[in-house]
């Protein structure tokens, strides 16, 4: 079964700075693969793993995602191969460029069997681009997958919704978004580590998709901003239990809270 | 000169570091060093995920790997998990040895059963009489057709109760000078005549010691490693690597627990302000900061030159004296900024002064680091004025 799994560089939340005026500094950020799109990454790999076939990584964006330890990374974790597709148009694409030019290399890698999304991207998500996906393929897209397996040319996949599970047979090609339950992802060794970087990668541009003028952002980001912390006030309230939650309704009746 | 870790030990490093906080988190060294049982299951972890296989030729299963990203590893063992960084470069000089001088039979045995898991093959060379006076060993080995017989005692054997095999030391009396006499052997530790006597320890409770009595104990003639009567030299081969080994774990857990004495300076309230504000307390922790730069500027120093093939007999005694003190001072240092908190068994800190205290005196004294540095100085210096 050959399995296309996409994904998504992001910023390591931890590195992202706060500015004085609530703007947001990526300078310093440590990019690497999103962490949703890593058990996508691991789902694609034990499916094919499991019914013999390849997997193909895909991601889009701009010169950044061409980064070649993070390439490695990527391979290391077990895709037999990679493509990106790198322009800086695609810098801060929305959801809908993303899918937009995802569906149109997917069509230009040509013959697959199923084509993975992790649950939402690790900076924004948003959780719309392998629906959309499906969508623009015209195929048959289900979000939430927590389980997959191969049955009969076909897969039975599990969607864990909010008070059930749903079971349903799935024909294919399809698209599925995964959710972090779904495998915890492999550490790759040094042989795997090693292997990555004679893995084939190719590199195309917005320009070798035939875009036809669609690949455009529809979304205007004005600003970002982290909202105001608060300083913590840190009061200890000593005495005994009663005591204290007296004391702690006091304080939650002086602050408007009770 | 390139400071930069490589991409692929960058990755490496990423990724065993994941691997530590998921198959050996301090909970369980904690747990276990309590319990003073031997990780199991983190080492076999480690074995999952190749780490054991590094420097391992591809035909047992291993991965070539570079005397640097081995150092890089031993100090992120260090770190998260001292006992595994202290297992593992154990098992660098015994394991190497059976690289180098293994025949295939015991290579196919013994370096396919590591990369799958098993314990480091045990070093046998202390006895009662012979420290840091190695040569002096008595243990013997009498032949009796296709057998060889020992007899003997080793002392302060780690590992050896827990490993499958004990690499054999061996002195044959008759031979004047020791260092010409001295023959390896591949024992296995559930051999008749193997008595094990486990040694107190202060600290390495996880990384149990033991006495090993030997009283006729029969193995085939084929369990010698090398040539006979060369043991030493084949021993000597690898005591540099196994030194660094023990050296980069112990920057790993002078890094830890700097990171436990700067995290606690923050968060620690007296006087009305956290106690990293008085100067006192950033004197100590600059200091520290200073060692563990210098050591480990030292490690890779080291590393770099044996990869490239440079004799390190000066450079590595250098290394071990300095950074067996260091390392020490620097959790010594910890426990003073942790105060009290830092004296309890609740916190980490005193396990790893327990431990790393012991590098003062494991793989080579600090004395004996002064013997083999000091006449390498002053042959270097009468070299140097022609």
């Amino acid at each position: 079964m050959n399995v296309i799994v996409c994904y998504k560089l992001a910023p390591d939340a931890g590195d992202i700075e706060v500015r004085n005026d609530g703007s947001i500094s990526l300078e310093r950020a440590e990019w690497g693969i999103g962490s949703f799109d890593l058990q996508a990454i691991e789902a694609g790999v034990r499916l094919a793993e499991a019914t013999g076939g390849k997997v193909t990584a895909l991601s889009v964006g701009p010169q950044k995602i061409n980064n070649s330890k993070l390439k490695k990374d990527l391979l290391s974790r077990g895709p037999d191969e990679l493509t990106l597709v790198v322009d800086e148009a695609l810098n801060n694409a929305d959801t809908a460029l993303t899918a937009v030019v995802l569906a149109q290399a997917i069509r230009k890698l040509g013959a697959f069997d199923v084509v993975l999304c992790g649950e939402g991207s690790a900076d924004l998500y948003f959780q719309q681009v392998g629906l959309q996906l499906g969508e623009r393929l015209g195929l048959p897209t289900l979000n939430a997958v927590s389980k997959i397996e191969e049955e009969d040319g076909a897969l039975i996949v599990e969607r864990s919704l909010e008070d059930e599970v749903e079971v349903l047979e799935v024909p294919l090609p399809a698209v599925l978004s995964v959710t972090t339950d779904i495998h915890s992802p492999r550490l790759p060794g040094m042989k795997e580590i090693l292997k990555a970087s004679k893995k084939p990668v190719s590199e195309w541009s917005l320009a070798d998709l035939d875009l036809d003028g669609a690949a455009k952002n529809r979304l205007e980001t004005i600003s970002t901003r982290a909202p105001k912390q608060a300083q913590r006030k840190q009061v200890l309230i000593p005495g005994s239990p009663e005591e204290a939650a007296q004391a702690l309704v006091g304080y939650l009746k002086k602050e408007g809270i009770l | 000169m390139d400071f930069r870790m490589t991409e692929e030990q960058e990755l490496l490093i990423q990724s065993l570091e994941e691997l530590l906080e998921r198959e050996a988190p301090e909970s369980l060294m904690a747990e276990l060093d309590e319990k003073k049982e031997f990780p199991y299951q983190s080492w076999q972890a480690l074995a999952d995920h190749g780490i054991l296989g590094l420097g391992i030729p591809e035909e047992y299963g291993g991965t070539p790997a570079d005397i640097m990203t081995m150092t890089l590893v031993c100090e992120t063992l260090g770190k998260y998990a001292f006992p595994l960084g202290i297992v593992y470069s154990l098992g660098m000089i015994t394991i190497l040895d059976i690289v180098q001088f293994g025949s295939k039979e015991i290579k196919a045995e013994v370096l396919g059963g590591f990369v799958q898991g098993d314990p480091p093959v045990a070093l046998g060379i202390t006895e009662p009489q012979a420290g840091s006076d190695s040569a002096a060993l008595k243990t013997r080995a009498d032949f009796d057709g296709e057998d060889v017989i020992f007899n003997g005692q080793k002392m302060y054997c780690t590992l050896s109760k827990q490993a499958k095999y004990i690499l054999l030391m061996t002195r044959d009396s008759k031979i004047e000078n020791p260092y010409e006499g001295i023959s390896m052997w591949m024992v296995p530790t559930d051999s008749p005549g193997l008595r094990f006597n486990q040694v107190s320890k202060l600290g390495w409770w996880s990384v149990p010691t033991y006495e090993v009595y030997i009283e006729n104990t029969r193995v085939p003639k084929k369990s010698l490693v090398g040539e006979m009567n060369c043991g030493w030299p084949q021993l000597m081969a690898n005591f540099e690597i196994e030194r660094l080994a023990l050296c980069a774990a112990s920057v790993g857990a002078a890094e830890a627990a700097f990171e436990d004495a700067a995290a606690y300076a923050n968060q620690r309230v007296q006087f009305g302000k956290p106690i990293g504000s008085f100067q006192a307390v950033q004197h100590i922790l600059t200091d520290m900061a200073v060692k563990i730069e210098n050591m480990r500027n030292y490690i890779y120093k080291i590393a770099w030159m044996m990869d490239n093939d440079q004799p390190v007999r000066l450079e590595h005694a250098l290394c071990k004296l300095y950074v067996a003190r260091a390392a020490f001072e620097v959790c010594d240092d910890a426990m003073q900024i942790l105060g009290g908190l830092g004296y309890t068994t609740d916190h980490r800190v005193q396990r790893l002064w327990r431990d790393v205290r012991l590098m003062r005196i494991g793989g080579g004294t600090d004395e004996i680091m002064y013997n083999i540095a000091g006449p390498q100085i002053l042959k270097r210096a009468k070299k140097e004025r022609g």
